[in-house]
Formats: C-alpha cells, structure tokens, sequence
C-alpha cells in the first residue's frame, strides 16, 4: 500500500507546522519532511517541536545537504532525533541547491562525491564508529560520539539526475525523486532500479517517493493560482534539456527566470503557462489529484509526498487529503 | 481578562464551529509574532488530545486569536451570533 508523505517549508512559525503536522498524523499521513534551507526555520528545532506532539509519523529532514552542514553535524542531530523518538526517525539528503550556496558562498562541486562520501559518514558516525575519512571531499581525522546512537537509521536520498538517482537506488534506503510528471517519474524509477541492481538488492527494499509540488482544492482555479509561484521557481530552475523534453516554450522559460531575479512577480507569475503547471505539479481538484497519484503509482513508486504549497489553504487541503485522497488507496 | 468566563457562556452545539473558526483565523493570521510560546505549546497540547472545543480548548483560542486578530476575533463572535460575548471583548479590550 502506497504511504503518503507531506513536506513543510518552515518558513512559518513552528506551531503553525506543528498544528498542521499533528493534522497530517490524524489524517493518515505517515511521513514528514521539513525542508533544509539557511534562510528559513532550523530543520531540526522544528522537527524536535513535531517529535514532540506525535506518536506515529516518521519523519526527517526532507533534505539537507553535505555542502551547508559537515555530515559529522548531521549525524549528530539526526541521532539526538532518534532518542527522542526512536524508530520514527529518517534522514533525507541530497546535492543542495547551487543557487542557495551561492548565496552563502559555498561552492557546489562533485554532488554524487559529496553525496556518497556524506553518507558513507552518517552511517559510520550512527552505527558509533570512530570515523577517520580520507575522502575526496571530506577528510575526518577522527569523530566519535560520546553517547551511543540508538540504532540503524534509514537513509533517504533526494535525486533528480541520472547518475544521482542511481546511486540513490544503490546506497539509499529510501529515494525522493523531485518530479510530478509520470513521465519523469518512470525515467527515475528506471534510473534507481540500474542503482538497485548493481547493488544486488531487490527493488521494494527501497522506499522510492514522488517528491512533488502539490496543491488541491474543490475550485480548480484555486489550486492551480497556488501551484504557480513553485512552478515559476521550478521552471527556472530546471535544465533546458528537460523543459524541451516536455515541449516547454525555452523563451517563456528564460522570461520567468529575469523576472524572478529582478523580483518581479507579477511578470514571473503571469508568463506560467498550463503546460508548466502540468509538468511540475500535481494539482487540482481531490478526483482530479488521485487520477494524477495514480498513474504516477503505474512507475512503481511506494511512497507520494505532497509537497509544498499543498494548497491554497493549507488546514483546508490538508483535510480534503485526509479525506477524499488517502481513502482512495487504501483499498 | 477571564477568557475561561467568556467561554462557558457558549452553548455546547456552537463549540466546534466556533473552535474551527478561531482555529483558522489564528492560523491565517500573519501576527506570529504576537504568539506567547507557552500558548502555543498549550494550544498543540489541546490539538494533540482533540480537545480544542472543550471549554479549555476554546479558553486558549479565544485567548490566542485575541492577541493575533482582535477585530477579526470579535467579527467572528458576532458572525456565530455570539453578541453577548463580543459586546463583553470589546469593552475589556477598550479597557487594556
């Protein structure tokens, strides 16, 4: 049976998130992902505030990445997590995005290098080694806890790119694919399963998630006015190679891009077409969502997270999940 | 003010729609800032327990979405027909 993630920005205050996370445990979501970005709320202060009022719902961050913080760090939070509640702890790790360590001055270079090796740490630090690394990125003379970890935690690791995608079916224990559109979602799936043979594992022993934009509301027009500004962000943000894949105007999509850094967003927001929200979202009304959930099902995903905006309402969109979208796959 | 006294004179069946209104004004509120923490925390406490229409809960939401959103908290009254305890909000937060 497919599980249902959702994923919150914590650029709201955490009892906001936490309200809307205890929501999301009562409704029949089984996952949480909080987002790993410097300019928003602390990942895990916000995830302590969610272990705190659940019982259930596993969660982690959804994701962090090994340019902004030392996996060394990483292990440590994540860790101190899975005393507070044991079991129901993930991590979830990806590349990062270039743009936001621009920001910060941080230099993006070999992603999967980086990715691997900080992995490889996580484990090693979780599993209470004495971790003395000679890698090609990180170089640990020697970390060991003073405290002893709780046990093994899964590993999750957000792809998009060929290569990253396979080595998220290879070492990972669970994939977050960032793609909405069946198509993409079946390339991914069939990336992560080159990744999965090559480490001789069977295909349901990783936990693979659409990570998707997602918003839902009775009034299509509503859901699809809240998709647009993540789409616009989407859209400028993804290589031409993919937009033309699906047909998307390049110029349209270069035009988003100059509007949105010279903060424009009226122009940004008007030049998103259908096609875009298609492509980078899934949205609509509860029927017209669960027609898109379950042909993205068809790829062989075992897990779909909605992620942000979820919708025009949160509280709103968070119920109509709950009531009109799990049900459907529970049967 | 006694929130808890303004609360015991809404009648049992306009508890939850009242708990749902404040619940959603305090949510779309953008006055964050104005959120004691320990309200906060009592508030998901309450949330966690289902219990936020039970006098208790409401005492924190009316209490809260007082603090975020007064003119919108005693539209809300009003608009539940409960003009009595509006009428009792305005004139103690004339007062303060």
């Amino acid at each position: 049976m497919v599980k249902f993630g959702i994923e919150f920005v914590p650029r709201e205050p955490y009892w906001k998130i936490t309200y809307y996370v205890i929501q999301a445990e009562k409704g029949g979501f089984t996952n949480l992902w909080v987002t790993d970005h410097f300019n928003n709320r602390n990942v895990y202060v916000t995830l302590t505030a969610a272990a705190l009022y659940t019982t259930k719902i596993t969660f982690g961050p959804g994701v962090t990445n090994p340019y902004m913080v030392n996996p060394v760090f990483t292990a440590q939070a994540v860790a101190t997590l899975n005393e507070l509640a044991p079991s129901r702890v993930v991590l979830g790790i990806g590349a990062g995005d270039k743009t936001t360590l621009d920001c910060v001055g941080v230099e993006w270079k070999t992603p999967i290098v980086a990715v691997q090796e900080s992995v490889d740490v996580f484990r090693r630090m979780t599993n209470g080694e004495n971790v003395v690394y000679d890698g090609e990125v990180f170089k640990i003379a020697g970390a060991k806890f003073l405290f002893k970890p709780r046990g093994k935690i899964p590993v999750y690791i957000g792809a998009q790119g060929p290569k990253m995608l396979a080595l998220a079916g290879k070492i990972g224990d669970g994939v977050l694919i960032n793609a909405c559109h069946p198509k993409d979602v079946e390339y991914a799936v069939n990336c992560v399963k080159e990744g999965v043979k090559e480490a001789n594992k069977r295909f349901d022993e990783v936990d693979v998630a659409a990570y998707t934009s997602f918003s839902v509301h009775e009034d299509l027009k509503k859901s699809t006015k809240a998709a647009v500004p993540v789409v616009a962000y989407i859209v400028a943000g993804s290589p031409g190679q993919l937009l033309e894949r699906h047909g998307i105007d390049l110029k349209k999509a270069e035009e988003i891009r100059d509007a949105l850094k010279a903060n424009d967003w009226g122009r940004a927001f008007g030049a998103v077409a259908p096609e875009m929200i298609e492509v980078f979202s899934v949205c609509g009304t509860p029927d017209t969502c669960v027609e898109r959930i379950a042909q993205l099902l068809k790829s062989g995903i075992s897990q779909f997270v909605v992620g942000s905006p979820i919708g025009p309402n949160v509280r709103e969109a968070i119920n109509l999940v709950s009531e009109k979208i799990i049900p459907h796959f529970q049967t | 003010m006694d929130y808890g006294k303004l609360v015991e004179a809404v009648a049992i069946q306009k508890r939850s729609v009242l708990s749902d209104k404040l619940v959603d004004l305090i949510l779309a509120s953008k006055n964050d800032d104005k959120m004691p923490s320990q309200l906060a925390n009592t508030m998901l406490n309450h949330w966690q327990k289902d219990v936020l229409n039970t006098q208790t809960g409401l005492t924190v939401l009316l209490e809260a979405a007082v603090l975020l959103e007064p003119e919108k908290t005693l539209a809300a009254l009003t608009e539940l027909q409960l003009t009595n305890i509006a009428e009792q909000l305005k004139e103690a937060l004339v007062k303060t």
